[in-house]
């Protein structure tokens, strides 16, 4: 090993700077994937966590009466039965705003299954009575801390002045407000002083399984064995789905730029190795003429080359660590898990020990005669070349065309090399002009709609009028969203009516056309997948109880609830869940400040809230484009100093006849820079473009694989690519300059043989 | 087989060795039926025209490159049939190699050039570091020992080739045109010093087509077209004038 260690620090030593990008492009990736990787797994992981730490309930039953849990806990595979417990709805007023609330029983003493996780305060008291624990997420809506009046109402009307005596968390149901109503535990004799009806009010249990695949099964068992009187259920899968709602499309999107980002560390490296291997041949053939073996020679190269993959994967592990660390402190909680971390690292450490096996094996074949001369460019003056000379351009010029086009191989392993990155820079603006397109033109995204107003302390029948009075909006919208079955499902979906068949709301379709008629209804992709319908097909669905059949005539975009919602006229829906209408869309007129007008509704006493544009959802993809752009670059920066060693190496001897023959140096650095700057244009030119063409293409996959549908893919604007383009080519010339001139102004000749 | 059995044992034997590239499917023969013996401590000098065969002839005896038929025995061994990292293992070993335009390793300091054999044949840091002092004081070049290659003069260059060659104290020094690339002080040298580690006992191939080079050799072979056309013995007396010998004066016409 001495002998090969010998060369190997020799030749990191000769090539400092070389080394250092190789692990720096390697550590970008990583620490990257990492970064992204946390944040996925910190979107997707609280249900895990919440259910883990709460010993959760697999599935929630929402009966009339509360059941017998000896006859549940008897079906196959329940291993434990949580409550049942009493849960009845109430509303939460504070100063004048009123929000619904799910009071919902608990014992003193937390069950052992399906226990909220306490986050802030103390738990229930049985010798404190007014005191309520409410579910984090839903205290945060409402501004409630421990100590907080928590001051509701029965359906009676009657007003109870509890307090608020801690928060928790709890994994068996999904957070506010993607799960409505808010939920709060109280002792079951409180709950029973608010809402003391029991017909009112409805029983509660846990079921947890041995097998969570069993869930289906169960339910049907259940369902079967309590007969009529199930009102609803929820499983976990539901519970877990809501509360990664927002992460999938961040989720294949950061999956995408993953595989991205490990296709061009891969290619780096092996463009970098590949290239040192080329320039070595002499010494590699020196080598064995000294008795280094074939085997020992590529040994030594993946040795050398995988130690600097290999510790830019360390370096790059612990990049991320430290970013989540302290860059990410307020973002997430908990780093990311040992599974995916030895997945990235291992994976990424594969990609390095692929992409340097093949050039190390090639010098491994290095023939040992040290003399041979390395084959000399050759081959037919190319067209271009031909053309150049045509029109008589600069002898530069053309001698650098011809030196470009002459050696096929590395002249496309060059433009390639330039070209990936750059497409992948430019489906990076694509991904930034989509998340801009959201933000600039929300109704393309669904949300037309700035505001939603629900009456508040307004009677129903005058929040409409009370709407339209506000000068900035333009138009409202009867709205309301139910629960729906769909068939062969388990869980329910969103159903959401608004807008009428005669005059519907602005739905952004992008396949087949808006309802126009009762019974005519539009889906996002989600719903589509989930139910595998198409286009033109009749489903029926159960909205709250009623059976409904309608006709889905269109796709529109759908970015909430992974875009399983089925839109239609609120004329479809049966008067019990239209009248009074729960809320409306308000349109605003161009140029309108939502903020401004939401505080004017509210001042009018209307109930106001404004739907999250996605594009703040996917805010951190935008950290995730910058530092990949920045990695790329990088990498593109990488494959070209490779180049240019290459067609230094390869025209070492033919810049002495350069000058033999007259040329001035500046015209030999001309030579130098067109050779390497001509492929550098090609390849930013040609990965631009492919950029450009795949990048909405490639959203819209995206979008499609997160139930939102295709159709929001953007193309990043003319003027960016421009600019991008024109940075690259600049900054690419700048650094085959620098070579370039020195091996002009060098005055022995260069002889590599 | 029976070479074996003879109490001297050659150095090198070659029987009927063949070379033939293809080029373009066209067989191009370099080396036709060459039988070649070098004794122990014999100074051989292989002499030819461009494109004779000569250096072919010596990159096959060092294992560089392959035969096409024939046979090559080296110290008694049949090696011909060896494969690409049994011969780079006897390489090690057995032979050092001298080439035209030095081939150090450029990254690599001079101590660290002529360490590396003896690394690569298992020798401790310590004995290659010995080895290689030795062998740098022995070629006048101590104190160029942490210099980089390309700050040496051609001479320079090649004298550490030499103690590269010589680090394993190989049976055979093989050496490929080692002065081609020198002018004629430092060709003076490096001859001088071949001499010096030919009359220590050194066995030496040397390919050159310049005869005052080849008048060092006690032996000077001819090749043409691949093929031995003369084989003869120096009188030891001429070794020492360096003066153009009769064979030479013929291959100077054709080169």
């Amino acid at each position: 090993m001495g002998a090969a260690g010998r060369w190997i620090r020799a030749d990191l030593r000769a090539r400092r700077g070389q080394a250092l990008l190789t692990v720096l492009a390697v550590a970008g990736i990583v620490t990257a994937l990492i970064t992204a990787a946390t944040l996925l797994e910190d979107g997707t992981n609280p249900w895990r966590g919440l259910f883990t730490k709460g010993n959760g309930a697999h599935v929630w039953i929402h009966t009339v009466q509360a059941p017998d849990p000896a006859v549940l806990k008897a079906l196959d595979g329940v291993t434990d039965v949580a409550g049942p417990y009493r849960s009845a709805p109430g509303t939460l007023v504070q100063s004048g705003k009123k929000t619904p609330v799910t009071l919902q029983e608990m014992p003193a003493a937390l069950p052992p299954v399906g226990r909220p996780v306490m986050y802030e305060g103390r738990w229930l008291d049985a010798l404190d009575p007014d005191g309520v624990v409410v579910e984090r997420s839903f205290a945060k809506a409402v501004g409630l801390r421990p100590g907080s009046a928590f001051t509701v109402t029965g359906l009676d009307g009657i007003t109870h002045n509890l307090i608020v005596v801690g928060l928790a968390e709890s994994g068996d149901q999904g957070f506010y407000p993607e799960w409505k109503p808010g939920l709060a535990w109280t002792l079951r004799e409180t709950l029973l002083a608010v809402e003391p009806k029991s017909a009112r009010s409805e029983s509660v249990t846990g079921l947890r399984l041995s097998d969570p695949e069993l869930t289906d099964l169960t339910v049907q068992r259940t369902v079967t064995a309590l007969g009529g009187q199930v009102r609803r259920v929820s499983t976990w899968r539901e519970v877990r789905a809501s509360m990664e709602l927002d992460n999938r499309l961040l989720g294949v999107l950061l999956a995408l730029f993953g595989a991205v980002g490990l296709v061009a560390a891969a290619l780096a490296i092996a463009n970098a190795v590949g290239g040192r291997v080329l320039t070595q041949r002499r010494d590699i053939a020196t080598l064995k003429s000294l008795g280094f073996t074939r085997g020992q020679v590529t040994r030594t190269l993946l040795i050398e080359h995988g130690a600097l993959g290999l510790t830019g994967v360390l370096l790059g592990v612990a990049g991320g660590w430290a970013i989540t660390m302290y860059a990410l402190q307020d973002l997430v909680v908990v780093p990311l898990s040992l599974g995916p971390l030895a997945a990235i690292a291992g994976g990424t450490a594969l990609t390095v020990l692929v992409a340097v096996g093949l050039p190390a094996w090639r010098g491994g074949r290095t023939p040992p005669i040290p003399a041979a001369p390395a084959t000399p460019p050759y081959g037919r003056l190319s067209r271009l070349a031909r053309l150049a000379l045509l029109v008589r351009l600069p002898p530069a010029l053309v001698l650098g065309t011809r030196d470009a086009f002459t050696r096929r191989l590395p002249a496309t392993l060059t433009t390639f090399g330039v070209a990936v990155p750059m497409m992948m820079i430019s489906i990076g603006l694509g991904c930034w002009a989509t998340l801009d397109d959201f933000r600039d033109h929300p109704e393309r995204v669904g949300q037309a709609a700035a505001l939603t107003v629900r009456p508040g302390s307004v009677p129903p029948n005058d929040v409409r009028r009370r709407a339209l009075a506000d000068p900035g909006v333009a138009a409202a919208y009867p709205g309301a969203e139910v629960d729906t079955l769909v068939p062969g499902q388990t869980r329910t979906v969103r159903a959401r009516a608004l807008g009428t068949s005669a005059d519907p709301y602005p739905f952004h379709v992008v396949e087949g056309r808006l309802f126009r008629e009762r019974g005519e209804a539009v889906a996002g992709q989600g719903l589509l997948d989930l139910m595998d319908a198409r286009i033109g097909d009749r489903v029926r669905v159960t909205i709250g109880g009623t059976p409904l059949i309608v006709l889905i005539v269109g796709r529109v975009i759908e970015p909430e609830q992974d875009g399983e919602v089925l839109s239609f006229g609120i004329d479809s829906l049966a008067a019990k869940d239209a009248v009074p209408i729960p809320f409306y869309s308000l349109v605003l007129h161009d140029g309108a400040d939502p903020a401004e007008v939401r505080a004017r509704l509210q001042a009018a006493g209307l109930e106001v809230s404004q739907p999250v544009n996605p594009a703040d959802r996917l805010a951190i993809i935008r950290v995730i484009i910058v530092a990949l752009v920045v990695v790329l670059a990088l990498i593109g920066l990488a494959n070209l100093l490779t180049a240019s060693a290459l067609g230094l190496r390869d025209h070492a001897l033919d810049l002495a006849v350069l000058k033999a023959m007259g040329l001035t140096p500046r015209q030999v650095t001309a030579t130098l820079v067109t050779a390497t700057g001509l492929l550098v244009t090609l390849g930013v030119l040609a990965g631009t473009a492919a950029g450009a063409s795949l990048s909405a293409w490639l959203i819209d996959l995206q979008g499609a694989a997160s139930g939102v549908g295709s159709g929001i893919g953007r193309t990043p604007p003319l003027p960016t690519l421009a600019v991008t383009a024109l940075t690259a080519i600049g900054a690419a010339l700048l650094v085959a300059l620098i070579p370039a001139r020195r091996a002009a102004r060098s005055q022995i000749p260069l002889a590599t043989r | 087989m029976e070479g074996a059995v003879t109490p001297m044992t050659p150095v090198v034997r070659t029987v009927n060795l063949e070379k033939i590239y293809q080029n373009g499917g066209v067989p191009v023969p370099a080396v036709r039926g060459v039988d070649l013996r070098v004794e122990e401590g014999e100074f051989v000098a292989i002499m030819g025209p461009s494109g004779s065969g000569k250096s072919t002839l010596v990159h096959m005896l060092g294992g560089l490159d392959t035969r096409t038929n024939g046979e090559i025995w080296l110290d008694g061994k049949r090696v011909d049939t060896l494969s690409e990292s049994a011969w780079a293992v006897l390489r090690r070993e057995k032979i050092g190699f001298v080439f035209q335009f030095f081939n150090l390793v450029a990254n690599m300091t001079v101590a660290d050039n002529v360490e590396l054999p003896a690394l690569l044949a298992g020798a401790s840091a310590a004995q290659a570091r010995a080895r290689r002092e030795e062998l740098l004081d022995a070629l006048g070049l101590t104190d160029r020992a942490d210099a980089a290659p390309g700050h040496l003069s051609g001479g320079e260059q090649q004298r550490v080739a030499l103690a590269r060659a010589l680090a394993n104290q190989p049976r055979l020094l093989l050496a490929d045109e080692p002065t081609g690339n020198l002018d004629s002080r430092n060709t003076r040298d490096v001859l001088r010093l071949l001499g010096r580690v030919h009359a220590k006992g050194q066995t030496i191939a040397m390919v050159t087509h310049d005869a005052r080079v080849a008048g060092m050799a006690d032996r000077v072979i001819n090749l043409l077209d691949g093929q031995i056309v003369d084989d003869a013995d120096m009188a030891p007396a001429r070794r020492r004038t360096g003066r153009s010998g009769t064979t030479g004066d013929v291959i100077e016409l054709r080169g």
